[in-house]
């Protein structure tokens, strides 16, 4: 079936349109104008904005670490909503098959969940298997496993032992990268280390963070993994810590990285109370390294849960947990931690982290390296995002926030003096082009014949919060899912993974690496098309080797 | 084999309130389960929920401190085993616990050692220093007891040999590199469930400690987190109203069915070597769709639909302890005719679907 689209303002950034036109959609893809043909199906779309799909590049959808959330805290949603925060009064509101329907209303059509653990990949996978709509794809957690470890101590003797086993756990788990989370923090935890520096050394094993994240970033690179490796770097949350992400960005000597949630890492410690923006100086080494690409971590006010596998960090924030309760689960590599969080428009840190994010943002010179995310949940809900698409392209919303916030937050915050405002084609960078470019999706993120036909056609407003919440249209595959912001079709996408070689003696070392430390086999936890009915559930993307 | 699915549509679009119990089955039986509970405004229990809907309660209500069996296997350097159940229920624990063969490296330099609070200590691997918290005192008041003794706080027994032996092992846990406490939910009520879990806060303000609580038979856990990430809420919950609603007491299949408030059952049980019990008054007046492995005595006009065991007759997602986490088991006898659990289940939703347009 052809369908047309007319006379819509199509906005790619990734082929520099942004011009009114008509898109053609046939048998799931964009095309070419038909030659002599009509299309079977017109939609007036003249006065709207038509956007490619969007992707979010870090979004915790899926798996046991976000399960366990939900153990925790059903009541999330309720309380959100008792806020006034756009998300049903409902537990289920945080189960699966609302995650895709709430996605597509708004225009998303690409998830990426970025905490895979991989001995609990088929949970993640079953999961991300039941979220309808939305295609996805799941990064694998590695770093602070004994297996990666093991190999990191004994030197480079067997260097390609580590990439065939990056390969092997990208493959069981069909992956579509790596990610590193506090690179030897969480297996220092469980010596007892409650801090953990990038040049500190992992108990017993005598590496350091920057020597996994250097490995990693070796080993990724060798087996052509489109996405570089997604690292959750040391000390996230801690005043002062720009100092280390300045540093981790100068130890990757051009080394390509994409650094998670940098917002939580733009802190200073200057004045009275010792914590300050640390922006300006994050965004000059952001802006200067161009092989990094980050995503910021946007926070917003209201109540909202941290789940990570930083157990290290959230082990130290429990005393913050608001409700009262948390979880700190200590499983293989990285464990988890689980711990409810209220960020408060009043409190001095909250505010100045809000407004820090939002510098990271209007300050980047190059938004093709400075990716939309809010790490939902833990900075704020993905059912808010039209609210950050709000403020960053609207000075005037930007000011009415700003003004409310504490006196002390004002006077330490260059915020006000900003007066960037995003465009449309900046947004559309930030939430489909560059995301669809980092991780090597390349046939999404814009509207060039060819590409996959997932489309948002948008009413333009002023009030970009109402603009985004609800999409008039969303395309998935070239499937009409979405009117008037109703979801009218329930679809199911697919998961995008790599599928690296490896030598095939690395299945028989990690077989009794399990049998000999958990008295159990690889074969229980690797993720098979079994994990979903649907025949095409899986597609690999290719590897560049 | 179609007049028998068509038979039970017919009898689930009738009921007021069906409730699906049992649920002895895989991740995508349970999935399929919950699937129909929804669309018929059923509710959804688990045969072995008793303990896992106590430690869910106590996991909302204040939070939870777990650590994974390899963890624990590796790196714990004091293991606390908490009554009689951990051992009941897995006889060879302690071997798996404490391995002969060498571990991962591990926090301190103890030597492992055992604690057994309220239980004999039977059996225990060789080379493992043993402590017996046990006589006369009933299990809550030794586990309150050991608790006080870790927070270095007052208590008074008459027993002055059992009072050296509570004082000399909240030291050694407060002397832990790693201690763990292992207990079944189902053996403990709710209160000493928090007095663990505060003893375990205590020791973490200065070392490394942790639970490990015996996961429910049935795949009790896959089918929790099934419920969980499908619908925000544990089984025992109920998909009446406009939200689903979770209750441990309300909700409880054999309650429901006692007191008639359910007026259908569809009772599941289909998972290799293991059985579920079903509740008093299951299949008596109450009429029901039996989905099981094995044969059962139901009523004369219940439907029974014979179905193939999960792990035996098809691979079966299922929760694995050893991995603390749902992973696949490959079928013993691949090449069984009988339907799976989630096949039957669809079908039936079907069937009920296109009535519903008709
Ligand atoms: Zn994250």
């Amino acid at each position: 079936m052809l369908v047309k689209l007319e006379g819509g303002r199509i906005i790619d950034p990734a082929h520099n349109r942004d011009a009114v036109g008509d898109l053609y959609l046939e048998d799931g893809r964009i095309v070419e104008k038909p030659d002599g043909r009509e299309p079977d199906e017109v939609h007036d779309v003249s006065g709207k904005i038509v956007m490619a799909g969007a992707i979010d590049v870090h979004s915790h959808i899926a798996g046991s670490n976000v399960t366990l959330g939900r153990q925790l805290m059903p009541e999330l949603p309720l309380l959100a909503a008792a806020e006034g925060q756009p998300v049903l009064p409902s537990p289920a509101a945080w189960g699966s098959y609302a995650t895709g329907l709430r996605y597509a209303q708004m225009g998303y059509t690409t998830v990426i969940e970025p905490a895979m653990i991989p001995t609990h990949a088929i949970q993640a996978q079953t999961e991300l298997a039941s979220i309808p709509i939305i295609d996805v794809a799941g990064l694998v957690v590695l770093g602070n496993d004994d297996y990666t470890l093991n190999l990191l101590r004994k030197g480079d003797a067997k260097s390609d032992e580590l990439k065939d086993y990056v390969a092997w756990t990208l493959a069981h788990s069909k992956a579509i990268g790596l990610k590193v989370i506090n690179a030897g923090g969480s297996e220092a935890f469980k010596f007892n280390a409650r801090t953990f520096d990038l040049d500190e050394q992992v108990p017993e094993y005598g590496v350091t963070s920057r020597g996994i994240v250097e490995a990693m970033q070796k080993v990724v690179a060798d087996l052509g993994v489109p996405h570089p490796p997604h690292v959750h770097i040391n000390n996230l949350g801690i005043a002062g810590n720009v100092d280390t992400a300045v540093a981790t960005l100068k130890a990757t000597q051009g080394r390509p990285i994409h650094m998670a949630h940098i917002q939580f890492y733009g802190y200073g410690k200057e004045g009275d109370k010792g914590f300050s923006s640390g922006a300006p100086r994050l965004m000059e080494a952001i802006n200067k390294h161009k092989n990094a690409t980050v995503d910021v971590g946007q926070v917003l006010f209201g109540q909202t849960i941290t789940i990570s596998g930083d157990i290290l960090r959230q082990f130290d924030g429990r005393r913050a947990a608001n409700p009262k309760k948390w979880i700190i689960n200590q499983g293989e590599g990285n464990g988890t931690g689980l711990v409810p969080y209220k960020y408060k428009k009043k409190s001095f840190v909250n505010a100045l982290q809000w407004a820090i994010g939002l510098e990271i943002f209007l300050l980047a010179d190059d938004l093709w390296r400075v990716l939309f995310s809010t790490d939902h949940p833990n900075g704020a809900l993905f059912t808010r995002y039209p609210e950050i698409f709000h403020l960053l392209m609207d000075k005037n919303e930007r000011s009415r926030w700003f003004d409310a916030l504490p006196e002390a937050t004002r006077q330490v915050s260059t915020l006000g003096s900003i007066s960037r405002e995003l465009t449309l084609s900046e947004l559309a960078i930030i939430t489909r082009a560059a995301p669809a470019k980092l991780l090597g999706l390349i046939d999404r993120g814009h509207l060039a014949p060819g590409a996959i036909a997932d489309v948002a056609v948008y009413t333009n407003r002023r009030d970009k919060t109402k603009m985004f919440s609800a999409a008039d249209l969303v395309f998935k595959s070239g499937k009409l899912v979405v009117r008037k912001g109703d979801v009218v079709d329930v679809t199911w996408g697919r998961c995008y993974h790599v599928d690296p070689g490896f030598d095939s003696q690395i299945k028989r070392r990690v077989k009794a690496f399990y049998d000999t430390y958990y008295g159990a086999d690889p074969s229980w936890f690797g993720v098979t098309e079994a994990v979903s009915d649907r025949p095409d559930r899986f597609a690999t993307i290719r590897c560049a080797s | 084999m179609d007049s028998t699915l068509q038979r039970a549509a017919e009898l689930l679009s009738q009921a007021r309130l069906p409730v699906f119990g049992g649920l002895f089955t895989d991740v995508k039986g349970a999935a399929a389960a919950l699937s129909l509970a929804r669309k018929l405004g059923g509710v959804v229990d688990h045969a072995a929920s008793e303990g896992t809907s106590r430690a869910a309660r106590v996991m909302r209500e204040t939070g939870a401190t777990p650590a994974s069996f390899g963890e624990v296997r590796n790196r714990a350097d004091t293991i606390v085993v908490i009554g009689n159940m951990p051992r009941t229920r897995d006889p060879k624990l302690l071997d798996k616990l404490f391995p002969a063969r060498a571990t991962l490296p591990r926090p301190g330099d103890n030597k492992r050692e055992l604690i057994v609070v309220g239980a004999k200590k039977g059996k225990v691997p060789s080379g493992v220093r043993v402590t017996e918290i046990g006589g006369k005192n009933a299990l809550p008041e030794l586990v309150a007891l050991l608790a006080a003794a870790v927070r270095e706080g007052p208590f008074d027994i008459r027993d002055s040999a059992l009072a050296k032996r509570i004082l000399s092992a909240g030291e050694r846990l407060r002397n832990s590199a790693f201690a763990v406490f292992v207990y079944d939910p189902a053996e403990l009520d709710e209160p000493v469930l928090h007095t663990v879990l505060e003893a375990v806060r205590h020791l973490v303000k200065t070392t490394r400690a942790a639970t490990l609580s015996l996961s429910a038979p049935g795949n009790g856990e896959g089918v929790n987190l099934c419920s969980t990430w499908t619908c925000g809420l544990p089984v025992r919950t109920s998909f009446a109203g406009d939200v689903p609603e979770n209750s441990i007491w309300a909700y409880e299949a054999g309650r429901l069915l006692r007191s008639n408030e359910a007026d259908a059952l569809v009772w599941i049980d289909a998972l290799d070597g293991e059985e579920a019990t079903p509740p008093t008054r299951s299949f008596r007046g109450v009429p029901a769709v039996v989905l099981s492995s094995r044969p059962v005595k139901a009523g004369r006009d219940d439907v029974v639909i014979e179905v193939g065991a999960a792990a035996a007759d098809h691979d079966a997602a299922v929760y694995l302890p050893q991995i603390a986490g749902i992973g696949m088991v490959k079928a013993t006898a691949a090449n069984s005719k009988r339907p799976t659990v989630a096949e039957v289940l669809s079908r039936i939703e079907a069937l009920i679907d296109a009535k519903g347009a008709a």
